[in-house]
């Protein structure tokens, strides 16, 4: 058999193994290994495991991604999400809807010093989610709300899939952080247009909340300083080139501690919560890393990937489409998996096709970027859509007596706004891009 | 993605389930703990650098070596909870037994493959340890991250057995 017969049997292997629920992480460790073995022996895959784990995990720039876990650990211990609540509360409260807008710009906020969805939406769930109820918001309404603000934690740097994309694609961490911002702003203003014209259309499921005075206003956002204050420093850190992603990162997990500990978040068990958080999402994220290392090493045996590319840019489609069919396929995978899975197994298949492609006429550098804060959006709306939508899962899970069903379906008027920013990002790069030219 | 909200665990444990439940968490807490260590020695170097023109020697190698024993204590926490992903799409209507031995499955295919790290992480152990390989600046012992790797991947190929067991007593219920 030739190396590309190889690379697509195993690939056939792997969903085959991923079907029968083997872990992911374990499945391509697995197919990667057989693979190796056939195409390069066993001695050398043998030899490789000596050190494929610490090489794997000792990785500088992905010292980045347990410390930004880390950091929204200790956020969410803080009471950030509650002042960022109460803020957005104080200025926007009294429109129809407000108090759910307010929930969306918080998710938002929190999403700047929070690399993770789920996070983010557990914590603006458990702050904001009988705030709304209290003021007659229905359930499902309050639920779809949270569930769709949530996913502005991955998409509102700090980011943990973007970190990933940019170790994968080797792209600059900072430039794909500042790239994400204009989408992020934009996803919060679509959620809060969705908010808007659901509060028209029926009343009775986003009313409208008491008005604040403006000194009132002013102590509320004055209470949101820690918030500011770690996200100017380690985002403009970040790309003011004054320290690496790491040492960014390593500032705010001291300073959202300490931010954690004068709340007294960190009292009891809550030390200790943080601890286990992240060890259970960094143990989670670092043996899919593992493994879909030892399949890239595969692949690149194989060469499978770049004979894929190859194959498609010869067909002479028109590359929109090419796009459009890439981002079908993540909107499928989405969902049956989750999203850092589906970047590390698709990356290395998608981002030699898109790099062969003329799209737009642009730039490798600037295509690269763009193409990963479409992916970023893509991968993010497996987090709302059924059957696994785990952000829906998670605030539906804190409201009891809300079915699953109806918060989906209240889902879907912010599920058609991400479709509709991404269609307008993929036919108008210059939105993400123009940032970096300033 | 890439989050699990931790859930207040009031199982009660015994025997060996306690044993791998006790070392579980410990070695969940000395890998937040170094963490913490490696955000405050960065925080270090970058203040020594900035403020008294005297950069810390070596960060960027510590950085390495900790996040690499860090990570890899945090493995074992993840399997205990259950929180390595699985795609569970295709197989959620199936009848429980049929998930029980698929999950036997799956769980044994991890302590095989943990296994053999761990083994190859001994033999990578003694060859680094025999060749005195060693950082550059701070000449730090390579093999000494190897230690608490193994470490860690042997209690990942005892909890991922114990998580085959579990399963397999779903079985034959």
């Amino acid at each position: 058999m030739t190396p590309i017969q190889w690379g697509t049997l195993m690939f056939g292997v792997l969903l085959l193994l991923l079907a029968v629920r083997v872990h992911i992480g374990i499945a391509m460790l697995m197919t990667g290994s057989i693979g190796y073995v056939f195409v390069a022996g066993f001695d050398p895959l043998m030899s490789y495991f000596k050190s494929a784990a610490y090489a794997r995990f000792s990785v500088y720039d992905l010292s980045v991604v347990p410390l930004f876990l880390l950091m929204g650990q200790f956020a969410t211990h803080g009471g950030l999400s509650k002042a960022l609540f109460q803020a957005g509360n104080a200025f926007i409260g009294h429109w129809r809807g407000g108090m759910a807008m307010a929930g969306v710009t918080a998710c938002a906020g929190f999403g700047a010093i929070c690399g993770s969805s789920l996070a983010t939406a557990a914590t603006m769930g458990q702050v904001a989610l009988p705030e709304l109820k209290a003021h007659g918001y229905s359930g499902r309404f309050a639920t779809a709300v949270l569930s769709a603000g949530g996913t502005l934690g991955i998409l509102i740097p700090p980011s943990v899939p973007l970190v990933i994309y940019a170790i994968l694609t080797e792209q600059n961490i900072a430039k794909l952080f500042l790239a994400a911002f204009i989408p992020g702003i934009l996803a919060a203003i679509g959620y809060m247009v969705v908010i808007a014209i659901v509060a028209r259309v029926s009343p009775e499921d986003a009313p409208a909340g008491d008005r604040y005075s403006w000194p009132q206003r002013l102590q509320a956002l004055v209470e949101t300083w820690p918030v500011m204050l770690i996200f100017a420093v380690v985002i403009g850190g970040i790309y003011g080139g004054f320290f690496t992603p790491t040492e960014a990162a390593s500032i705010g997990t001291v300073a959202t501690a300490f931010v954690a500990w004068r709340s007294g978040g960190l009292r009891g068990k809550g030390f200790l919560q943080c601890m286990y958080g992240t060890a259970a999402a960094t143990g989670m994220i670092f043996l899919i890393l593992l493994g879909a290392d030892v399949l890239n090493v595969f692949l690149v045996l194989t060469q499978v990937n770049v004979a894929l590319a190859n194959w498609v840019i010869g067909l002479n489609v028109s590359p929109i489409l090419v796009m459009f069919v890439i981002i079908f396929i993540y909107l499928v995978l989405g969902c049956i998996m989750d999203s850092l899975s589906m970047i590390l197994l698709t990356i290395p298949i998608f981002f030699p096709i898109v790099m062969g492609l003329d799209l737009w006429g642009l730039d490798p550098e600037s295509k690269a970027i763009w193409f990963g804060i479409i992916v970023l959006m893509v991968v993010e709306i497996g987090l709302i859509t059924p059957p696994v939508g785990m952000n829906v899962f998670i605030i539906n899970s804190l409201a009891k007596d809300v079915p699953m069903k109806e918060t989906f379906k209240y889902v879907m008027p912010f599920l058609a706004s991400d479709l509709l920013r991404i269609t307008v990002i993929v036919f108008a790069p210059s939105l993400v891009l123009f940032v970096l030219k300033i | 993605m890439a989050d699990i909200v931790v859930t207040e665990d009031t199982t009660q444990y015994e025997g060996i389930a306690l044993a791998l439940d006790k070392s579980c968490k410990l070695l969940a807490i000395l890998g937040g703990l170094t963490l913490v260590c490696m955000a405050i020695m960065s925080l270090w170097s970058i203040l020594g650098r900035s403020f008294f023109s005297s950069p810390l020697l070596g960060d960027y190698e510590l950085v390495q070596m900790l996040s690499g024993m860090a990570v890899a204590m945090t493995l074992p926490y993840a399997q205990w909870i259950g929180g390595h992903v699985i795609v569970d799409f295709f197989t959620a209507k199936a009848s429980v037994k049929t998930n029980a031995l698929m999950d036997m499955i799956a769980a044994l295919l991890m302590a095989l493959f943990s296994a053999v790290i761990t083994w190859r992480l001994v033999v990578g152990l003694v060859d680094l340890k025999s060749t005195l390989d060693a950082s550059m600046m701070l000449n730090l012992p390579t093999w000494w991250s190897y230690v608490p790797m193994t470490v860690s991947f042997a209690l990942l190929t005892a909890t991922a057995l114990f998580t085959a067991n579990t399963n397999l007593r779903k079985l034959l219920k």
